[in-house]
């Protein structure tokens, strides 16, 4: 194993079975993956492709059915490793009854860590993930995207250097899911390895350096997410301030040296337009639209 | 109450205890480990699976070797929190419910209300903590894994046996707590439900104490004073001011007189009863106006609420001429507890007690003793005042043979008969020379008591333990306590066994299974027999064939295809029960509930006994629970 790559697969495979041990489902087939030191990895794969078994082989959820899975270089049924791993699962399952405080002050003490530095870690994930106001609440009272990022501050706790993220944008709404991939980017920033799932593919685009592409359990396709979306026989031109004179000159050159595809003003995402909206109108509150405004 | 069962002391049983403990626990372990390679090897071949189950016992050294207290602590105050949000203190009020429902119910003039008393709320707070126990532990860990939080605590640097470890003494702690309550509550309600006191009415004060106190005034008293309370929990006590002493000091015309007598004892129990007598002043001849006047005070019950510790003797038998026995004869009853002496004979039942110093009875030995009562005939009832079987207590030195019959008394069936044996005794022959207890009839410590039965054709029964000196008493809040530890020891036993089924069995089927732990629990002495073969009827499948065939049990089967194959299933699954039952803890030995409420104390020997054995099986259900846990898939 190389001393880069925080993670490694060799061979990996599931087999689940029945009772009686009859095969129900090969969900994992000889995966073979890497991922490097301080870069986000994305899974992509519709349902049932073998992402979140991934996952939980990793962490040693379940025991896979041959073949190896590795992380910091050990075994992954090892306990040890989980000292330097945060684990945020696909639904926050945390102990409803308790509060923010209570859940991470438990979890915090499950790491070797002084009662201060829990206290302080407390306190800094509450108030970065913005939920001070609700701290003493029990979680059984928390909406969904409350929950998310509770169980997002647990998987940080131990300020880990691998963190796993089984579909962390679920159940956010677009101000919480930009809030979930700044705060992914920033963890890579800070030297973090992140290996995450989704189906949601521009969640993955927009944050992942690698991903590798599930089907049925076998891996289907892995690289640079650049390299991978990069069209290679079709030239994209960006300007701005361009006359329609100019527009029509360039549309010639190109019509003389290739076929033109299309040219026009380009569209921004949803949900762009989406945050904008709401910065704006927080900082002008009271501006309504009329239906009747749309042209 | 039988105590029969002579309990080693610690130091020795504890060499024994562990010995068994692991020749059981490797036994099971050895099983345990063919059968995984077994599976494994199917599943991976033999080579790869020796390899896994290497890795897998390595692991398990390592991980429990390596427990972190800080962790368990952690996952201990998770499993506190967890069972106080889900509403455990039902349990608590349910249980105050009970007692104020029993308050209308438990009758306190029954014939031993503190016996009744005491074992209500101790049998009810043992059903209560013990049902609360199985559906705490068996339920939780399984719900977490269903919910799934359990994902976020395995993924932690967690290892499971500080789950198994934080599980159970969390809910230890949380069990502990209300038992604790429960004890406090139950003491008082045992104290406040059973405490009483009496009254004399006005017109039998009046009329005795003015009669006694013209027989004082006149120096001529003699018969005590009798009187008689008003009856409170359906009994009254006879209360005698003797007045045998004052005959001697007090001269006639005294004008007050005070004192404190027992009153007699009805239902266990008798009061203080102090009493100030101020005499009519002899006044003129024919001043019949004056009158006496008696203050008096009948305090709280006594004897009610007792621990007594009784000093046992080793029992020997003589036969009906005098030669020595092995036992005494048995008078057909089934139940072979108790072996019986023929009344008129020379047969005795003889204890020998050893540690008899005066230090420990400087006053005399008092004796008690419960016996079986058979008889051929009903006797003679006119005689009123004879109502039960006639026997004799002897008093033998066992060096220089010399006896001294102590007492002559009647024994009912069963009832605790009270002696005391005095220091000072008449000895035979003419001359009557008194012998002292300790200088004439104890040598080194050792004395022997000999019981006759008088009545011909008559017997009494007796066992090891339905005579003994009652050496003294213990504090009875402290062995009301003890008799909470029992029931603490239970439910620790209950946890232990519960958090262990549900590392691998789902929620129900884990409470199934410790319920069912319980139950062979409480009969694995029996399970024992039947697995050695000692019952009537066979084993379990030819039991059942005699159930619907209504067939005798001590009849032979008859020969056939059906019974052998019914002997030979039965065989196969002795083996298993008798396996069973060494492996499943006794649960009725940890009950201290019969001590307590006989009112006896319980030994501090017996206390670390099954202290101790309840540690062995926590060991023992700690491992396999974390073996389970280590082995299986959190995630599937």
């Amino acid at each position: 194993m190389q001393a880069n790559v925080t993670i490694e697969t060799r061979n990996l495979t599931k087999v689940y079975r029945d009772f009686w041990g009859r095969q129900k489902v090969r969900a994992l087939k000889a995966l073979d993956l890497e991922v490097r030191q301080g870069e986000i990895f994305g899974l992509l794969g519709p349902n049932g492709s073998g992402k979140t078994t991934t996952i939980k082989l990793l962490l040693g959820l379940l025991f896979p059915t041959s073949g190896q899975a590795l992380v910091f270089g050990r075994d992954a049924s090892e306990v040890t490793k989980n000292e330097r791993i945060g684990y945020l699962p696909e639904e926050s399952y945390l102990y409803r009854f308790l509060n923010a405080e209570e859940t991470l002050d438990f979890y915090g003490r499950l790491f070797k860590m002084p009662a201060s530095v829990r206290r302080q870690r407390t306190a800094e994930l509450i108030k970065m993930l913005g939920l001070e106001w609700a701290k003493r609440r029990q979680l059984k009272e928390y909406s969904k995207g409350m929950t998310r990022r509770i169980g997002l501050a647990q998987a940080l706790i131990n300020d880990p250097e691998l963190i796993l993220l089984d579909e962390p944008t679920t159940g956010l709404d677009p101000i919480g899911t930009r809030e979930m991939k700044d705060l992914i980017l920033k963890l890579r920033d800070q030297g973090k390895t992140i290996l995450m799932c989704s189906h949601l593919l521009a969640d993955v685009q927009d944050i992942c350096d690698r991903v590798g592409i599930l089907y049925q359990g076998e891996l289907k396709e892995l690289g640079r997410v650049d390299r991978l979306l990069k069209v290679r026989d079709v030239t994209e031109i960006r300007a701005s301030g361009l006359s329609e004179e100019a527009q029509k000159e360039v549309e010639e050159v190109i019509r003389r040296h290739g076929e033109l595809v299309s040219i026009g003003n380009p569209t921004t995402t949803l949900e762009d337009l989406f945050l904008k909206i709401i910065r704006e109108s927080e900082a002008h509150p009271g501006r309504r639209v009329r239906g009747t405004q749309e042209s | 109450m039988v105590v029969e069962t002579q309990f080693l002391p610690f130091v020795e049983w504890f060499p024994l205890g562990l010995l068994h403990w692991v020749l059981v626990a490797g036994a099971v372990a050895a099983v345990a480990l063919v059968l995984s390679y077994l599976v494994t090897a199917v599943r991976h071949g033999p080579v790869a699976a020796a390899k896994i189950i290497a890795r897998v016992l390595t692991g398990v050294l390592g991980d429990l070797g390596q427990i972190s207290p800080r962790r368990v602590f952690a996952l201990t105050r998770l499993a506190v929190k967890e069972s106080i949000r889900r509403r455990v203190m039902v349990a608590f009020a349910l249980f105050i419910v009970v007692l104020l429902f029993a308050g209308w119910f438990l009758d306190p003039g029954s014939t031993h209300p503190a016996r009744l008393y005491l074992s209500f709320v101790l049998t009810s707070t043992s059903y209560l903590v013990l049902a609360l126990a199985l559906f705490l532990s068996a339920l939780s860990l399984p719900a977490d894994v269903r919910s799934r939080t359990l994902h976020t605590v395995v993924t932690k640097p967690v290892r499971p046996s500080e789950i198994v470890l934080g599980r159970i003494l969390g809910f230890t702690v949380i069990g502990t707590v209300l038992l604790v309550v429960m004890c406090a509550v139950s003491y008082v309600f045992v104290v406040r439900g059973l405490t009483h006191t009496h009254e004399i009415s006005q017109v039998e004060l009046d009329k005795a104490v003015d009669g006694w106190g013209e027989q004082v005034r006149a120096g001529v008293s003699k018969a005590p004073l009798q009187l008689r309370t008003t009856k409170v929990h359906r009994h009254r006590h006879d209360v005698y001011l003797d007045t045998g002493k004052s005959e001697k000091k007090e001269p006639a015309g005294e004008s007050q007189r005070e004192g404190s007598v027992r009153t007699e004892m009805e239902q266990g129990h008798w009061h203080d009863f102090s009493y100030n007598i101020a005499f009519a002043s002899p006044g003129a001849e024919g001043d019949t106006e004056a009158k006496s006047k008696i203050d008096y005070q009948v305090g709280p019950p006594r004897g009610m609420l007792i621990a007594r510790v009784p000093m046992y003797g080793k029992l020997r038998f003589k036969d009906r001429t005098g030669k020595d026995a092995e036992k005494g004869i048995n008078v057909g009853d089934e139940w072979t507890y108790r072996t019986y002496l023929e009344g008129g004979t020379l047969a005795a039942a003889i204890w020998t007690f050893e540690g008899v110093t005066e230090e420990k009875f400087p006053e005399g030995l008092p004796l008690e003793m419960t016996l079986g009562v058979f008889r051929t005939y009903k006797g003679d009832t006119d005689k009123k005042d004879i109502p039960g079987i006639p026997g004799s207590l002897s008093v033998r030195n066992p060096e220089t043979g010399l006896m001294v019959e102590a007492k002559i008394f009647t024994a009912k069936e069963f009832a605790t008969d009270v002696q005391f044996i005095p220091r000072t005794l008449q000895g035979k022959g003419t001359r009557g020379e008194k012998l002292d207890l300790f200088k004439d009839l104890v040598a080194d410590g050792k004395v022997e008591i000999w019981l006759r039965c008088l009545a011909p054709a008559q017997y009494y029964g007796v066992a090891q333990a339905d005579l003994y000196f009652r050496a003294r008493d213990a504090s009875f809040p402290l062995n009301f306590i003890k008799g909470y530890l029992g029931i603490w020891l239970q439910m620790v036993l209950v946890i232990g066994f519960g958090v262990m089924f549900s590392t691998f069995l789902s929620g129900p089927v884990a409470m199934v299974a410790t319920a069912g732990t319980l139950l062979g629990g409480f009969f694995s002495t029996f399970m024992a027999r039947l697995g050695a073969g000692e019952t009537y009827g066979g084993g379990p499948v030819e039991s059942l064939i005699r159930l619907l065939t209504q067939e005798n049990l001590v009849s032979d089967m008859e020969p056939g295809l059906r019974t052998t194959v019914a002997q030979m299933t039965d065989s196969v699954l002795q083996v298993g029960l008798y396996a069973m039952s060494k492996v499943l803890p006794n649960f009725g030995q940890f009950s201290f509930a019969d001590y307590v409420a006989y009112g006896f104390n319980v030994p501090t020997n017996l206390l670390l006994v099954r202290g101790f054995t309840t540690l062995g099986f926590l060991t023992a259900v700690f491992v396999a629970g974390y073996f389970f846990l280590k082995t299986r898939e959190v995630a599937k």
